[in-house]
């Protein structure tokens, strides 16, 4: 596949800010004394990449900051987990973002994504640790991505309106 | 392409957060009465490694007890909602008297010249600690 200069660049800086997003956020205190309760800011990129350049673009930046991100933590089972949530909630907003834009906004799309991103990851963790009381904490983690979901959609369709006005994001 | 820009929020997307919010509610209650159950526990009695006695300690029952024979006498555990303790013992010592109450899964009361075990089992709740060496 031949990509554009453009295009090359515009995946460079979503997956930059993705990067920086995830780690700005890694500097937070936990919200939440509860495994993946975060806040997600990364996907914030993802979405971008959505609604700015469309899907194929949205899953080039989600699995290459999910790599690079893994890589920069040196973490194999981090890796795994943030892998596996990113491609999942990815695959979710972009079936959602086609098929169902009429009736859910960029707002919920990325609430989608965030509980998609939690599930996915519960499950990835149930892969490595073989607990199936683990799937107790599901409702807690669906819950608490509607907030993280929230706050991820208005901040992404700030960005998203802005570069658009800017018409810095041309494809 | 160009959706986003007017991209108000939809009655889909409230309607769907709703029902995430609801559909999480609704499970963290059937999981919190489905594990209700497992947080007593159960109490093994063993006698010269046998098991004797079952005892449920998830129902309310305070002041409960049962007794088993020993290598020695009657030992009498009294049994109360999650925790259970040895009342009374035919033994020299009553060490098995002095643990007290045990009501953490693996936890277990040990008289060594009656040769009677009580053990608490059951899911061991998570975030806990594994074990204490006393």
């Amino acid at each position: 596949m031949i990509m554009g200069t453009r295009r090359v660049t515009n995946l460079a800086l979503l997956v930059s800010i993705g990067l920086v997003l995830s780690i700005i956020e890694s500097t937070f205190p936990p919200l939440l004394p509860l495994p993946g309760a975060k806040l997600g800011l990364a996907n914030i990129a993802t979405v971008i990449a959505l609604y700015l350049f469309g899907p194929s673009m949205a899953l080039e930046v989600t699995v290459l900051r999910c790599l690079i991100g893994g890589l920069l933590r040196g973490s194999v089972i981090g890796l795994f987990l943030s892998f596996s949530g990113g491609l999942v909630s990815t695959l979710v907003m972009i079936a959602i973002y086609m098929l169902m834009s009429d009736q859910l906004s960029i707002i919920g799309v990325s609430v989608a994504g965030a509980v998609t991103h939690n599930a996915t990851q519960l499950a990835a963790a149930f892969l490595l640790v073989g607990h199936a009381t683990l799937f107790n904490y599901l409702p807690y983690l669906a819950i608490i991505a509607v907030p993280t979901g929230l706050f991820v959609g208005f901040c992404s369709r700030r960005v998203a309106n802005s570069l658009e006005s800017l018409s810095l994001a041309v494809k | 392409m160009k959706k986003y820009k007017s991209n108000k929020i939809t009655a889909g997307d409230i309607v769907f957060t709703v029902l995430v919010v609801v559909a999480s509610v609704a499970s963290m209650v059937m999981i919190a009465r489905a594990t209700a159950g497992e947080k007593g526990s159960t109490a093994v009695v063993e006698v010269s490694a046998k098991k004797v006695l079952r005892i449920e300690l998830s129902a309310d029952q305070p002041g409960k007890t049962y007794t088993v024979r020993g290598m020695l006498g009657p030992s009498t555990i009294e049994v109360e909602k999650g925790r259970a303790r040895m009342l009374a013992s035919t033994c020299r010592d009553k060490i098995c008297v002095g643990t007290g109450w045990v009501d953490a899964p693996g936890k277990e009361i040990v008289c060594l010249p009656n040769r009677v075990v009580i053990r608490i089992t059951g899911e061991r709740k998570p975030g806990r600690v594994d074990t204490v060496t006393e």
